[in-house]
């Protein structure tokens, strides 16, 4: 004889406030098999649980009905309580009464009543005919794969590397550093930023533990949390990374002029080169867009770097390498990119050349971008007797991204501070900004020191610039705090980019099944409470391909990201959820929905013997099916069924919906 | 009302503002953050004084009535700028053009120049009168002798449909 015990929750005012929860309860005591019903102030509390599982024994109760708030929320909580109690986790029901009763239906207070003791009735319908199901332990590898070596990168593989796990960190371009490395210096402390990133690339580079793959990218991914088989395919740099002492003679000699992507293409480079002053590891590249020999695929063909290099590393006939990694977790760590401003022609970037963007102009701050150092403007090249900051380009912006940048503000602060330290006392700087933002540790102290420096602040965002025939900008910018159009010159205007969500973003997407949130960037498990991973299991996150970031905050977010790794791989062994799909083989028609419809690619088709004749059938890897359910709602022929949701538990539900909409007098439209 | 300018002692109108936001359909065109992009490239702003985010801000608040009776709507060069480069795709230019729907309803003072332009339309079938124009030479020219066809009054039928258009009330 089935005995449930259906407990509704207050949740302090969020719910008691609007549904009548004592009513509920009363009602809930009235369902058939209804053993035991209560209503508390908070279910969660220990109190709660206590209450229960105290109720379990005491009452002989094997099924329970909880209804609280989202089973997001507080489904393993409650699970875990009855568990203690001796009752198995799966035989409980959430009814979430929070998110989908008294937050929507605030206004309506009875109506939201009704529809709580409905969904509570649907709950006991359903709870009656749940089966108790066993959680499955799988071992894992102890590799780890971080994709992206940008600082989010660096950090997450030396935290990990140090904890005992093998790393594998992969990066796309020749070297490792990623966006930090291009920068000049850091706010609020004014770090150089080669300074505190080249040791951690240098640690990088001779750790045990961590095996760099530079110029290479991830192209297949298979399997499951713990056990993923990953291929990445390593460019040829056409240089023997082991003989190459990276001279830079071969540099010299190249006659091919090829843009410094490392500079903003804003100087050349050869096609052989080094990737960036402090590249790790410091090896020459050669680029096969534009080397002489590679393009014509012709062996008498220049060949001037051969006779340079002195080490006799350059290999012409080095090919594309497959290399195969299982590893049991994996840290998303690509990064953003910079917005592109000549999508905002009112700005004029890319007509005019003295309207730059804020990564433009760390390069030209830098000491070893192609000014060294000295700020100028780039026609003319000569030190710019006025400058002026646009801030929010393209981000605050409906029409390209609607999210604050999160770094605008403060790299404007910094970069203002950095041309009046270079520039000294005898230059104008301004800024023209909508809201400015110093929210971070110290950040408001850099805004008042940028203010003490001469900085001006202009309450205003111009609508376009234009160029006089030498070059110098105008423009007009209303100031709302003084009610005055202002017309400013200048003769370098910076445009504050925002971050945007990169290429790299899309292809993690497609290969690893991670979802990305409405802003473009990868979607975290919960926004407050699962911020460093995916809701795909053993994905994590790290810096700024979850969302704009700083330095700051993209090196707690990849050392917390490493700290989840652990948590999940240090036991060798993860407990899967048994809530899969499971296929009924005799049902089977083999027609692949299911397998194309996977959002996970649990499902493989298999060839089998039925009957005498050889046909396919689906199969669920358990460890991969997430429980999602959408194999079951497309089966044509109902061979696939999810633990827990099957028709006859699904339909119990139905049944107790229609059969309150019949008690009150209402049709079976 | 909790709100009251100080400088006028006027209070805000909700009424008024209800009957903007119906003619805006919604408030999608009212989401200024006062960036004051608008401004910086109102057309209509060095000779006129016009701006179009105080506009916004003023509607915001509920202060419509003084906006719909003032000059300052009728400058607006209907250019669009604003409503292009507004980044949160909020517009001015349509909020100006809903002020004077309200104004025309409530038989405030239309500037002389519009009601010209109205009869204009009505009796000649143009915004503007023909003009006669001088040419390099210093020839003066009219259509005749620039060998133009003549320009024939707007049918009745026209007329008609004008004045009823007219006559409409809008949302």
């Amino acid at each position: 004889m089935t005995r449930i015990g259906v407990y509704v929750c207050h949740c302090g005012l969020n719910i008691a406030g609007v549904v009548d929860v004592e009513n509920v309860a009363d009602y809930a005591l009235t369902l058939p098999y209804v053993s035991v019903a209560r209503h508390y102030t908070y279910m969660c509390s220990e109190s709660g649980q206590r209450m229960i599982q105290d109720d379990i024994k005491a009452h002989k109760l094997d099924r329970i009905v909880i209804a609280t708030c989202s089973p997001r929320m507080h489904e393993e909580t409650f699970r875990r309580a009855v568990a203690k109690a001796g009752l198995n986790p799966y035989l409980v029901e959430i009814v979430n009464l929070r998110e989908q009763v008294a937050w929507p239906h605030s206004e309506e207070p009875e109506k939201a009543t009704e529809k709580a003791k409905a969904l509570v009735r649907m709950g006991v319908a359903r709870v009656k005919l749940l089966e108790p199901l066993e959680r499955q332990r799988v071992s894992v590898e102890k590799n780890v794969l971080v994709v992206g070596g940008g600082i989010a990168g660096i950090q997450a593989s030396l935290d990990l590397a140090n904890a005992g796990f093998k790393i594998y960190l992969v990066e796309k371009a020749p070297s490792i550093g990623g966006r930090m490395a291009q920068l000049d210096k850091t706010f609020p402390t004014l770090d150089c930023s080669a300074c505190i990133l080249t040791p951690k690339m240098v640690d990088v580079a001779k750790h045990q533990n961590i095996t760099l793959l530079t110029n290479s990218e991830v192209t297949h991914v298979k399997g499951f949390v713990g056990n993923y088989e990953v291929t990445v395919l390593k460019n040829p740099r056409f240089v023997d990374e082991a003989k190459c002492v990276g001279c830079g003679l071969c540099t010299q000699v190249c006659p091919v002029k090829v843009p410094d992507g490392f500079n903003e293409n804003l100087s050349q480079t050869r096609a052989i080169s080094i990737y960036s002053p402090h590249a790790v590891p410091k090896v020459a590249t050669i680029s096969p867009d534009y080397c002489l020999r590679l393009k014509t695929k012709n062996k008498t063909v220049c060949g001037k770097c051969v006779q340079a290099c002195e080490a006799r590393a350059i290999d012409f006939d080095r090919e594309p390498e497959d290399i195969r990694l299982k590893v049991g977790g994996v840290v998303l760590a690509v990064g953003s990119e910079v917005f592109d401003a000549s999508r905002m022609p009112e700005f004029g970037h890319g007509r005019f050349p003295n309207v730059i963007s804020n990564i433009e102009f760390e390069r030209i701050s830098d000491a070893s971008g192609p000014t060294e150092g000295k700020i100028m403007n780039l026609k003319g090249r000569k030190p710019p007797k006025s400058i002026v900051f646009v801030q929010c380009v393209g981000s605050r912006d409906k029409r390209f991204h609607e999210y604050c940048c999160r770094v605008g503000c403060m790299v404007s602060l910094k970069q203002a501070i950095l041309a009046r330290e270079k520039l000294g006392k005898g230059v104008d700087i301004y800024v023209c900004y909508n809201d400015l933002r110093a929210f971070g540790k110290g950040y408001e102290e850099f805004y008042r020191r940028a203010r003490d420096m001469d900085i001006n602040f202009v309450a205003g965002i111009p609508s376009d610039i234009r160029s006089t025939a030498d070059g110098s900008l105008y423009f007009d910018v209303f100031e709302s705090g003084t009610n005055k159009l202002l017309e400013l010159h200048a003769d370098l205007v910076v445009l504050a980019n925002g971050l945007v969500p990169s290429d790299g973003i899309s292809k993690m997407k497609e290969l690893f099944h991670v979802l990305r949130s409405r802003d473009g960037f990868l979607l975290e498990a919960h926004p407050k409470l699962r911020p460093l991973e995916c809701s795909t299991a053993g994905i994590f996150l790290a810096g700024a391909c979850q969302g704009p970031k700083d330095i700051p905050d993209t090196v707690a977010q990849a050392s917390g990201a490493a700290a989840k790794v652990i948590d999940l791989l240090s036991s060798g062994e993860i407990e899967i959820e048994p809530l899969k799909a499971i296929v009924d083989k005799d049902l089977c028609s083999g027609c692949r929905v299911c397998e194309s419809l996977c959002p996970f690619v649990a499902v493989e088709m298999k060839k089998e013997e039925k009957s005498g004749k050889e046909g396919l059938r689906a199969e669920v890897i358990e460890a991969v099916c997430q429980g999602c359910g959408l194999c079951s709602a497309a089966c044509p022929t109902g061979a696939i069924k999810i633990e827990q949701y099957d028709n006859r538990q699904v339909l119990a539900q139905v049944e107790a919906a229609l059969a309150g909409a019949e008690h009150k007098g209402g049709s079976r439209r | 009302m909790s709100l009251t300018d100080l400088t006028s002692m006027a209070k805000p109108n909700l009424e008024s503002r209800e009957r903007i936001l119906a003619k805006l359909h919604g408030r999608d065109l009212l989401n200024c953050f006062l960036c004051v992009k608008c401004t910086s490239g109102c057309t209509a702003l060095k000779l006129l004084e016009l701006k179009p985010h105080e506009i916004e801000k003023l509607v915001n608040l509920g202060f419509v009535d003084e906006l719909a009776s003032s000059d300052i709507i009728w400058t607006c060069a209907t250019c669009l700028k604003c409503f292009q480069r507004c980044p949160q795709k909020a517009s001015p230019y349509h909020v100006i053009i809903a002020l004077r729907n309200l104004a025309v309803e409530r038989e405030a003072k239309v500037p002389e120049a519009y009601m010209k332009a109205v009869s204009q339309i009505l009796e000649g079938g143009l915004a503007e009168q023909v003009q006669k124009v001088t040419n390099m030479t210093m020839e003066t020219c009219d259509r005749e002798s620039l060998k133009l066809p003549k320009i024939k009054p707007p049918k009745e039928s026209f007329q008609i449909v004008f004045l009823k258009a007219l006559e409409e009330k809008w949302p």
